[in-house]
């Protein structure tokens, strides 16, 4: 259990954020303030952000856990699985969503392709997040329970009624804010847990030493790169394919959650500089949380669950006060794993599915005030249906492999509306709709197909081909629309009007 | 071109509020930290709390100073 003044640290920064929700209150006063800040925000706060709503308190644990079992190769995701798509998405993808005026993927896969593919993304995104939000919260509040003795729903009451707090008054503005003191509070309690951590393990080369000699399952934990053949879950081919290829820029360009934070940019060079940023804080992350995870096997050795190697690591080596820094940056992760999806969600319905088709022209107060009450109405939907996924214990990881299905697909016919001009709202269609059935029955006949016991990044890799393939067959046999109506829309495309001048 | 200052006033008024709001938050904190020295057994754990304080008042307080430099630059200009 913690100290009275680590208690009073994660009560004070409880109470502090919901002020800070409060005091943002005061920047909104439109749905473009409610869903893009204003387009006034900086890209160091959004580039932090990004990473925090990447890096949730689940994460923050599992990977710790993951590097604890398996050794670094876990650092793939936040290193090759995030820095190419990011810088890919910074210079190619980012300026045309920032420039087109965008609040959603979908909204740009209508203009690109046609209203059918938007409503089928923007519903999927719906769907995903208002399920998620439920999971999220029944899976936050056993790991409160667990760090820090509070009663389950005690739990889910406090982080929905903070979480609901500042997101409703302050809309993205106070989420993305919130997050640069969770990763100013995640730096300097990490960095420093590593610091004492080493010092206590006696130094890098004693740690790797001391590791490999503990037995043949540690030999491969210092390898970045496993074997197509391994028995960890990241064989390098699954690595490169799934994750380099697919994952990582699917997650970086077309998940709503990240790209909206570009989009509430300034100016298009902070929209850019926003990504770049948030790439160079992504390689300090394994840092932070995968050494723990490593150093845990010295200091405590023979863990049945490697997920208890980080909690453990901070109450054993973390002086006062900083425990309760760290368990308030946990608290923070999980409310930024939260924020991310109301706000999203809120997004998503009210401008691809309230907007065009349940009132349209109305004045934008309308819109502000249903995106306030969507935020609500999703806040309840989370803490009722978080019981559910109690009853089903891998829910958890099935939502999360759920959503490296649809992703890949998306992805395809993302990257081909952008790069080929040739590519026909029919193809579109179509390479999206298939991507995501051929998943669904590659996940469903997964034994028949694969050896290894989750293999959602093989699956990504296939469904996103399939996708992708589709899309283009599609594509020669339909007729594609004029250069005029995709400029701003398609890689250097610069409409016939142009074409004309020069 | 004054409608676009304007704007572009308003915008900076806006970002030095948060990062003024920010800064006090995480100088809070910082001095928390500081403040369980007292309760750190050890002279490492001391230590480990003030140094980690400091990082926190340091970036706290460079926030708070430099945005109320902008917010009173910003308002002699109006």
């Amino acid at each position: 259990m913690l100290a009275g003044i680590d208690y009073f640290i994660v009560i004070a920064y409880i109470v502090g954020i919901l002020l800070l929700g409060y005091y943002f209150k005061r920047f909104v006063s439109s749905s473009e303030d409610y869903f893009l800040g204003g387009k006034s925000l900086p890209f160091w706060a959004i580039g932090m952000s990004i990473v925090v709503s990447d890096i949730g308190a689940m994460d923050f644990v599992g990977v710790s856990g993951q590097a604890y079992r398996y050794g670094i190769s876990v650092g793939n995701f936040d290193w090759i699985g995030s820095v190419p798509a990011m810088l890919l998405a910074a210079f190619i993808f980012i300026p045309y969503f920032w420039k087109g005026g965008m609040y959603t993927i979908p909204e740009y896969l209508g203009k690109r392709y046609n209203s059918s593919v938007r409503t089928i993304a923007s519903l999927t995104w719906i769907i995903f997040f208002a399920v998620d939000l439920g999971v999220l919260f029944w899976a936050s509040a056993v790991l409160l329970n667990v760090l820090m003795g509070w009663p389950v729903w005690v739990s889910i009451l406090i982080t929905a009624t903070v979480v609901g707090f500042y997101t409703y008054f302050g809309g993205i503005t106070a989420v993305v804010m919130t997050d640069v003191v969770q990763l100013v509070i995640m730096f300097v309690g990490g960095l420093t847990l590593v610091f004492l951590a080493l010092h206590a393990v006696g130094g890098w080369e004693e740690l790797v030493d001391k590791i490999s000699n503990m037995g043949p399952e540690y030999r491969q934990h210092f390898d970045l790169i496993q074997p197509s053949e391994t028995k960890t879950p990241f064989p390098w081919t699954g690595i490169l394919f799934g994750l380099t290829f697919v994952m990582a820029n699917a997650y970086m360009i077309g998940n709503q959650a990240i790209v909206q934070r570009c989009l509430t940019a300034k100016n298009e060079w902070h929209a850019k500089a926003s990504m770049i940023f948030g790439s160079a804080l992504k390689m300090l992350i394994p840092i932070l949380v995968l050494f723990p995870g490593l150093m845990a096997i010295i200091i405590h050795p023979g863990l049945e669950d490697g997920d208890r190697s980080l909690p453990m690591m901070i109450k054993s080596t973390l002086p006062p006060g900083l425990i309760g820094l760290m368990f308030s940056a946990f608290f923070a992760g999980l409310m930024s794993s939260v924020d991310s999806l109301l706000n999203s969600t809120a997004t998503l319905f009210t401008k691809d599915i309230y907007e065009p088709y349940i009132k349209k022209g109305a004045d934008d107060k309308h819109y502000l005030k249903v995106g306030k009450i969507t935020t609500l109405v999703l806040l309840i939907i989370g803490i009722l249906t978080s019981p559910i996924s109690s009853k089903f214990p891998g829910i958890y990881v099935a939502i999360q492999t759920f959503l490296s299905y649809f992703q890949g697909p998306m992805f395809a016919i993302l990257l081909l509306g952008i790069f080929w001009k040739r590519t026909t709202q029919w193809g579109g269609l179509s390479g999206l709709i298939i991507g995501i059935a051929f998943a669904i029955y590659l996940n469903t006949f997964k034994a028949q197909f694969f050896t290894i016991e989750d293999p959602f990044l093989y699956v990504s890799w296939w469904s996103f081909l399939v996708g992708f393939i589709v899309t283009v067959m599609v594509s020669f046999f339909t007729s594609p629309y004029s250069e005029d109506r995709l400029e701003g829309l398609v890689y250097k495309v610069t409409g016939g009007k142009n074409n004309n001048k020069q | 071109m004054n409608n676009m200052d304007t704007i572009e006033n308003r915008e900076k008024l806006k970002t030095a509020q948060i990062n003024n709001a920010l800064g006090v938050f995480i100088l809070f904190f910082g001095a928390v930290v500081i403040f369980a020295m007292l309760f750190a057994d050890t002279f490492v754990q001391q230590m480990t709390d003030l140094v980690a304080g400091l990082v926190l008042c340091g970036i706290g307080g460079g926030m708070v100073l430099k945005s109320r430099k902008t917010i009173k630059a910003l308002k002699m200009n109006d």
